[in-house]
C-alpha cells in the first residue's frame, strides 16, 4: 500500500464512522417515532382463564399395519377469585370429548381438576380445604416425590410433561401452611373417600385421589443464597412413611441442576400390583426413587434436559425380561399399575427434553422429549411445534414408539402417531 | 502550596458559574441519584406493559403485574411478576430473587427454577421488566458532561456515566448512561457486552410525578444489532404496598394474587 493512500483511507474510516453514528440517532428517532403511536390500552385482569381445543391425529398400530383416525374436542377453565381480602375460591375444570373412545373410557370425561377454599389467617398463615392439586417435584420427566400423581391422570390427551401435569385431578384435603423469612412449612390431610375409581365420565372420582388416608409434610428453609432444600414426609394409611428430598443449584449462569429423591420402606411395585395373586408378600424393604439432571440454556432461547431416573421399586432387567415373557394377564396387570402411578415398570431410564422458543420464526416454538429404557433398550420420540401467534395456538404433535414386542415402549399399540391441534384462549 | 492552587481552581470554577463534574458528585453518586429517581426507596406494586415492534409493526404485546422491594441485606430489588396478558400466559409467575429465580405454573403447580441465562432471553429481557438498583450491581468509573438528545427529542445537557459490572448478580458487563445534570434523571443508556457489542439502547421518558417524584414512566428499548426491533416498557398502576419477606420465595409462589 503506497503511503500517499493512507490520509484517504483514514479519512473514508472517519467518514464511515460518523455515518455510522448518524445512522444509530437515526434509528434511535425513528424508534422514538415508533414508540410515540404505542396504543396506551392496559390489558386488566380477568379471574377467568379458559381456552377450547381441538384435536384431530391418525396413529399407525404395530398389529397388521393398521390406520387408527381420533378426534377430540376440549374445553378447560380456570376461575380463581377472591372473595374478599382473606378468602379466595379456585376453580379448575376440563371437559374432553373424543371419538372414538380411548382404552374402554367414555366419549365424554368430565375432569373436576381443583375447586378449594383459600383462607388467609394471618399473612403468613394460610389454610386451603376442597381438591387441591398439590405437586411436589424438580425434575421434569419423573417426580418421585410428586406424591399425589397416582390415579391422577383420568383423560391422557398428550404425552408430554406438561400436559401431564396440568390434566389431573387433585385430591380431597385441608391444607395448611405457615411461612417465614426464607422458609415455609406445609402440612395436608387427604382422606379416604372411595375405594375405587368410577368409569363414569361425569363423575367427581372421588376413588382415583382419595382412595386412601393420606398425610404430607414438607418444609423448605433457605440456608444459603443457593440452597433452599425440601425435605417432604409421606405416609399413607397401612403403608411405612416415605422421605422425599428436593434440591436444586446453579452449576453456572447458564445450567441449574436438581435432584429429587424418595424412600422408604415399601413392597416392591408388581407385589402391589399383583396383590389378588400374592396377598401378604412379605417383600418389604427400603427403596429408593430418584430423579436427577441439568438443564442448559443458550442464549438463542434453546434449552436441553438431561435426566437419569431410577425406580428401585421397579423391575430389575431380569425380572422384567421373566415379566414379559410369563403370564401375560399379570404382565398387563403390572402395566396398568404402573401407568396409573406413573411410574416405570422398570428400574433405569434416561430422559431428554430439549425446546426452542421462537425457533426460526417469532411465536413458533419447536420440542422434542426422547425416553430410553435402560433395561429393555426401548425408546420414545416426540416433536412437537407449537405457533402462537395471538390468541390461537396452532400445533403439530408427532410420536414414534420402537422396540421389542413387550418392552416398555415397544408394548405401545401405536407405533407411530400425528395429531394437529388448535387451541383458543379466551 | 496545593491546597492554594485548589482554592483556585474552585474559585475560577464558581466564577464561571459550573463547578466540575468530580467536585460536586462521583460518578457513583450520579448513579445512585439517578436510580433514586427510577426507584421509590420503599415496596411497591406498579403494571407494565410491553409493545413489541419489528419493522415498524405491532408483533407482540403483553401485561405484568410486579411487586418489588428492596434487599435489607444488599439493596437490591426482589421482585414478584405475575402475567395478566397474554391470555396463554396469564396467571404465571416468575419470583426475581438475585440468582434464585423460579418460574411458577399455576395451570401444572410446577415451580421450575431458572437460571441467569434465562433472564436475559428476548429483547425487553426479564431481567429489564423488574426493578433494579444499578448502583447496587455496577461501578459508574466516568462522568463527562455532553448534550444528548432525550427520549423527547430535546437537547439535554447530561453526565455521560461509563458503568461498569461489579457483581456477578449484573445482567451487562458495561452501560453507558447518559443522566441529566440538572435532575439526575436517566435520560438513556447503551448496554454492552463481554465482547464490547451494542445489546441494547434504552430511553427514559415521558416522566410524571409518582408518589411526589418526577419518575419515567416509559422506557423504550432498540436491539442493538437490529434497530428495527424496538420494545416500549409503559408503567402504570404505581401502588405503594407491602411486599412482605414471605412472600419472596418458591413455596408462596402457588399463593400469590395481586390485589
Amino acid at each position: 500500500m503506497s503511503p500517499s493512500r493512507l490520509p484517504r483511507l483514514a479519512l473514508a474510516a472517519i467518514a464511515l464512522l460518523l455515518a455510522r453514528h448518524a445512522w444509530a440517532d437515526d434509528d434511535d428517532a425513528n424508534a422514538l417515532m415508533l414508540a410515540d403511536q404505542v396504543d396506551s390500552t392496559v390489558a386488566q385482569r380477568s379471574d377467568w382463564r379458559s381456552f377450547i381445543e381441538g384435536s384431530a391425529g391418525y396413529s399407525h398400530w404395530r398389529n397388521g399395519n393398521n390406520r387408527r383416525d381420533s378426534q377430540r374436542l376440549s374445553l378447560d377453565t380456570q376461575y380463581d377469585h377472591s372473595l374478599s381480602p382473606a378468602w379466595r375460591l379456585f376453580v379448575a375444570d376440563r371437559l374432553d370429548i373424543g371419538w372414538p373412545s380411548q382404552n374402554g373410557n367414555p366419549h365424554g370425561i368430565n375432569t373436576l381438576k381443583e375447586a378449594y377454599l383459600n383462607w388467609r389467617a394471618q399473612p403468613e398463615t394460610l389454610l386451603d380445604a376442597g381438591r387441591v392439586n398439590v405437586r411436589n417435584g424438580v425434575a421434569t420427566g419423573y417426580n418421585p416425590t410428586d406424591y399425589f400423581r397416582r390415579g391422577a391422570v383420568r383423560s391422557p390427551v398428550s404425552i408430554s410433561p406438561a400436559s401431564l401435569k396440568e390434566n389431573r385431578q387433585g385430591s380431597v384435603m385441608l391444607r395448611g401452611q405457615q411461612l417465614w423469612d426464607g422458609g415455609s412449612l406445609t402440612a395436608l390431610y387427604s382422606p379416604e373417600l372411595d375405594d375405587r375409581p368410577s368409569s363414569d365420565g361425569f363423575s367427581l372420582n372421588p376413588g382415583a385421589t382419595n382412595y386412601r388416608d393420606r398425610w404430607l409434610l414438607s418444609l423448605s428453609q433457605k440456608i444459603s443464597s443457593d440452597y433452599t432444600p425440601q425435605l417432604l414426609f409421606y405416609q399413607e394409611a397401612g403403608r411405612n412413611a416415605q422421605l422425599g428430598f428436593n434440591l436444586t443449584r446453579l452449576i453456572n449462569d447458564s445450567t441449574v441442576a436438581y435432584l429429587e429423591w424418595s424412600g422408604g420402606r415399601r413392597q416392591p411395585e408388581l407385589a402391589q400390583a399383583l396383590q389378588q395373586y400374592q396377598p401378604g408378600c412379605a417383600c418389604k424393604a427400603w427403596r429408593n426413587q430418584l430423579a436427577t439432571g441439568a438443564t442448559y440454556t443458550s442464549p438463542n432461547k434453546q434449552s436441553l434436559t438431561v435426566e437419569y431416573h431410577y425406580n428401585g421399586a421397579a423391575l430389575d432387567r431380569e425380572q422384567w425380561d421373566a415379566l414379559r415373557h410369563g403370564y401375560l394377564p399379570a404382565y398387563a396387570q403390572y402395566r396398568n399399575w404402573t401407568a396409573a402411578a406413573q411410574d416405570s415398570p422398570t428400574q433405569q431410564a434416561l430422559f431428554f427434553y430439549a425446546s426452542w422458543q421462537d425457533a426460526l420464526l417469532q411465536h413458533l416454538d419447536a420440542n422434542l422429549m426422547h425416553n430410553v429404557d435402560l433395561a429393555d433398550h426401548s425408546r420414545r420420540l416426540w416433536f412437537e411445534l407449537r405457533y402462537h401467534p395471538g390468541h390461537v395456538d396452532y400445533v403439530i404433535q408427532w410420536q414414534r414408539n420402537s422396540g421389542e414386542a413387550l418392552s416398555h415402549f415397544g408394548a405401545m399399540p401405536e407405533a407411530q402417531s400425528w395429531q394437529a391441534q388448535v387451541r383458543y384462549y379466551f | 502550596m496545593k491546597r492554594l492552587k485548589t482554592a483556585a481552581l474552585f474559585a475560577l470554577a464558581l466564577a464561571c458559574g459550573t463547578l466540575p463534574a468530580w467536585a460536586a458528585r462521583s460518578p457513583q453518586e450520579i448513579l445512585i441519584a439517578s436510580d433514586a429517581v427510577r426507584n421509590p426507596d420503599f415496596p411497591f406494586g406498579l403494571t407494565n406493559t410491553l409493545v413489541e415492534y419489528r419493522k415498524g409493526k405491532e408483533t407482540d404485546r403483553s401485561t405484568l403485574a410486579i411487586y418489588s422491594r428492596a434487599d435489607p441485606n444488599g439493596g437490591q430489588f426482589r421482585s414478584l411478576v405475575r402475567y395478566t396478558a397474554p391470555l396463554r400466559d396469564a396467571n404465571k409467575l416468575i419470583l426475581f430473587n438475585g440468582k434464585d429465580m423460579w418460574f411458577f405454573d399455576p395451570s401444572s403447580k410446577a415451580s421450575i427454577r431458572l437460571s441467569p441465562q434465562q433472564r436475559l432471553l428476548g429483547q425487553a429481557s426479564n431481567g429489564d421488566v423488574v426493578t433494579v438498583n444499578f448502583a447496587k450491581d455496577y461501578q459508574a468509573t466516568a462522568a463527562v458532561e455532553e448534550d444528548t438528545q432525550d427520549g423527547d427529542r430535546q437537547t439535554r445537557h447530561c453526565y455521560k456515566l461509563t458503568i461498569n459490572a461489579s457483581t456477578d448478580a449484573a445482567t451487562y458487563a458495561q452501560i453507558t448512561m447518559w443522566v441529566d445534570a440538572a435532575t439526575t434523571r436517566p435520560v438513556k443508556a447503551r448496554f454492552f457486552s463481554d465482547s464490547g457489542k451494542l445489546l441494547k439502547t434504552a430511553y427514559y421518558r415521558h416522566y410524571q410525578p409518582i408518589f411526589g417524584v418526577e419518575r419515567p414512566t416509559e422506557t423504550v428499548i432498540i436491539d442493538g444489532l437490529e434497530p428495527d426491533w424496538v420494545t416500549v416498557m409503559r408503567y402504570s398502576d404505581w401502588v405503594k404496598r407491602d411486599v412482605p419477606e414471605t412472600w419472596l420465595q418458591r413455596d408462596y409462589l402457588p399463593r400469590f394474587k395481586p390485589e
